[in-house]
């Protein structure tokens, strides 16, 4: 298979009528998603410049199943797509659209205004009630989707950069392919199967969903995002919808673990409990195993780089609840090496740097050759052929079973709910605020918190300075408390004294 | 009237919002970064517990409740 795009193909020819996506506005058959996408992909076709080799477009809109149209209707037309946040900031979005070049942006009524404000070059904004209106021609898009071969990008996701520039994550159609087919072989999902889908789309989690229902035939049921903020409602939504099946990041398990919503609705229709983006403690684990005894539980594990996910764990024993869950395995046509500081394959038990191989490491980071040579490099074990590995920068062992165990980061980047942050990009927004000198965001571990410390003769409150920090960063990384300094103290030469800093404050 | 002066107590006392004059019932609780997401629970937690109603997940779907003036008439229209 050359394209993931013929997944929808297959999807259409075996379930044709089945509704294959649910949001809280309409639902889709795997039939009429194929329709819709086919009449973008043949727009995009005609309409982007023929001299670019490759034009990836933005879908800019509220999580629902136009995304999903539009997505199937970008690789239709031969490019990949590029999902980010309806609520990203403006300047984000500016400096997404500077990396990337991109032939089109589609969105919606409500957030076409906000493009005003955006350099777009050559960049075609199109209304998605627009591009969905129109004629399909087979011939256009059958020979444009033969062109595509399976190492060709399919989406490019944007993460944290600790210089303050996201970067383009870009991933290939053969990652994709091999990651769907993978999920349903390794669950048994069939067309009965019915996920409730709680990740973002700009966060790859969502690839499961996806891609699994077009290979499964399954349905994905969209959460509405408002119901988010309110996990003690999330049970009553999945009893309403009939769901099985769940992919669902740490922060939102545990949330509903701990409030107490899992007793009150018994939930006998839920199969598969799936978990990936953080790590998942046994206590909140353990809630769920014992007001649901009879569902399977698996932890996943993987970084955007390559493809969602790369080892897997079924959670196959009783763990104490302060026990660590393993990250268990590498997943098929993955191998996972650990790297001690030497750059050797580390002992067993012996801790270094968890490192990936396999089909669906990413291509690298769009347009940012620097970034891409430092995490994707030649396996310093293999001298004999070329191997790229992804230095993911989490520290790991694997244990006398052969199961890794994962530890934290190498660096200062964090996980928090799921989202994967870089300090080093709030510390650059919160200089970028009026009357601030210099910044250091610091997170406290034991309380789960980012502390921003800013140095400033100014008055600030932490709500005044979340607000301007909107214009850089989105909501996900802002910080939680804020500390205001006159001076900050500096080690002997001149940086800021970070320990200093953690030292006073957090005891 | 009453409704709305013990939400909005409630939510001032509960996420040390003290006197900010940008706080009003009209006041989007979220996006002006008032309560987070966590405190989101706390307050329909509150609501269930004070009036005695219940809040499903259908209704946050479908009403808006992102002011103190919007949740009260939740709470009003539940309470009718």
């Amino acid at each position: 298979m050359n394209s993931t795009i013929k997944l929808l193909d297959l999807a259409a020819k075996k379930f044709g009528n089945k509704i294959g996506y649910e949001d809280e506005w309409e639902e889709i058959s795997f039939n009429e998603l194929r329709k819709k996408a086919m009449i973008i992909g043949t727009k995009l076709v005609n309409q982007l410049s023929p001299d670019q080799l490759i034009s990836p477009v933005i879908v800019y809109m509220p999580k629902n199943i136009k995304c999903i149209v539009s997505y199937m209707g970008i690789q239709y037309s031969g490019n990949p797509y590029v999902p980010v946040d309806s609520n990203i900031p403006l300047a984000r979005l500016q400096k997404i659209i500077d990396n990337l070049n991109p032939g089109a942006i589609i969105t919606d009524k409500d957030h076409i205004a906000k493009l005003e404000d955006i350099h777009l070059g050559k960049t075609i904004a199109y209304l998605y009630d627009d591009i969905v209106e129109g004629s399909i021609d087979n011939e256009v898009i059958e020979s444009v989707v033969q062109k595509v071969i399976d190492t060709d990008p399919i989406y490019i996701m944007y993460t944290s950069g600790s210089t303050g520039e996201p970067k383009g994550v870009t991933i290939s159609h053969r990652g994709v392919i091999d990651y769907a087919n993978w999920v349903v072989e390794t669950f048994g999902f069939d067309n009965n199967t019915i996920m409730a889908n709680q990740a973002p789309f700009y966060f790859d989690n969502s690839i499961f969903e996806i891609y699994g229902c077009l290979v499964c035939g399954g349905k994905m049921v969209l959460i509405p995002e408002v119901l988010m903020m309110f996990p003690v409602k999330l049970p009553e939504f999945l009893e309403f919808h009939e769901i099985n099946t769940i992919f669902w990041v740490p922060t939102v398990m545990i949330n509903v673990a701990n409030s107490g919503a899992l007793s009150k609705h018994k939930l006998p229709l839920l199969k598969t409990v799936t978990f990936c983006g953080e790590i998942m403690p046994n206590k909140q684990l353990n809630i769920w195993r014992r007001e649901h005894p009879d569902c399977l539980y698996a932890n996943l594990y993987g970084p955007t780089e390559i493809t969602d996910v790369c080892t897997y764990y079924i959670v196959d024993r009783e763990f104490e609840d302060s026990d660590p869950l393993p990250i268990g395995k590498a997943c098929k046509n993955t191998r996972i090496i650990v790297l001690n500081d030497n750059n050797q394959i580390a002992k067993i038990g012996e801790i270094g740097e968890l490192c990936v191989i396999g089909t669906g490491l990413g291509l690298g980071y769009w347009g940012n050759k620097e970034a891409t040579k430092k995490a994707f490099v030649q396996n310093p074990a293999n001298p004999y052929y070329n191997e790229l590995i992804y230095r993911t920068g989490d520290l790991a062992y694997i244990d006398q079973e052969g199961l890794i165990m994962i530890l934290g980061r190498m660096d200062s980047q964090i996980k928090l709910r799921g989202n994967r942050i870089e300090l080093g990009e709030i510390e650059k927004a919160a200089a970028c605020i009026d009357g601030i000198k210099r910044t250091c965001a610091i997170f406290n571990l034991q309380k789960e918190e980012i502390v921003l410390f800013v140095e400033t003769p100014k008055e600030f409150t932490l709500r005044k300075i979340n607000m301007e920090l909107l214009k850089y960063i989105p909501r996900y990384m802002l910080p939680h408390k804020l500390i205001s300094l006159e001076n900050f103290p500096h080690t002997a030469n001149d940086k800021i004294d970070r320990v200093t800093l953690q030292k006073t404050y957090f005891e | 009237m009453e409704i709305k002066k013990i939400l909005s107590d409630f939510i001032k006392s509960n996420f040390e919002i003290g006197d900010d004059p940008d706080f009003t019932d009209d006041a989007h609780l979220f996006d002006m970064g008032f309560v987070d997401s966590l405190g989101a629970t706390e307050i329909i937690l509150f609501v269930e517990e004070q009036w005695n109603i219940e809040i499903t997940q259908r209704d946050l779907v479908l009403y808006p409740m992102n002011t103190v003036g919007e949740i009260a008439d939740v709470i009003l229209g539940k309470l009718a």
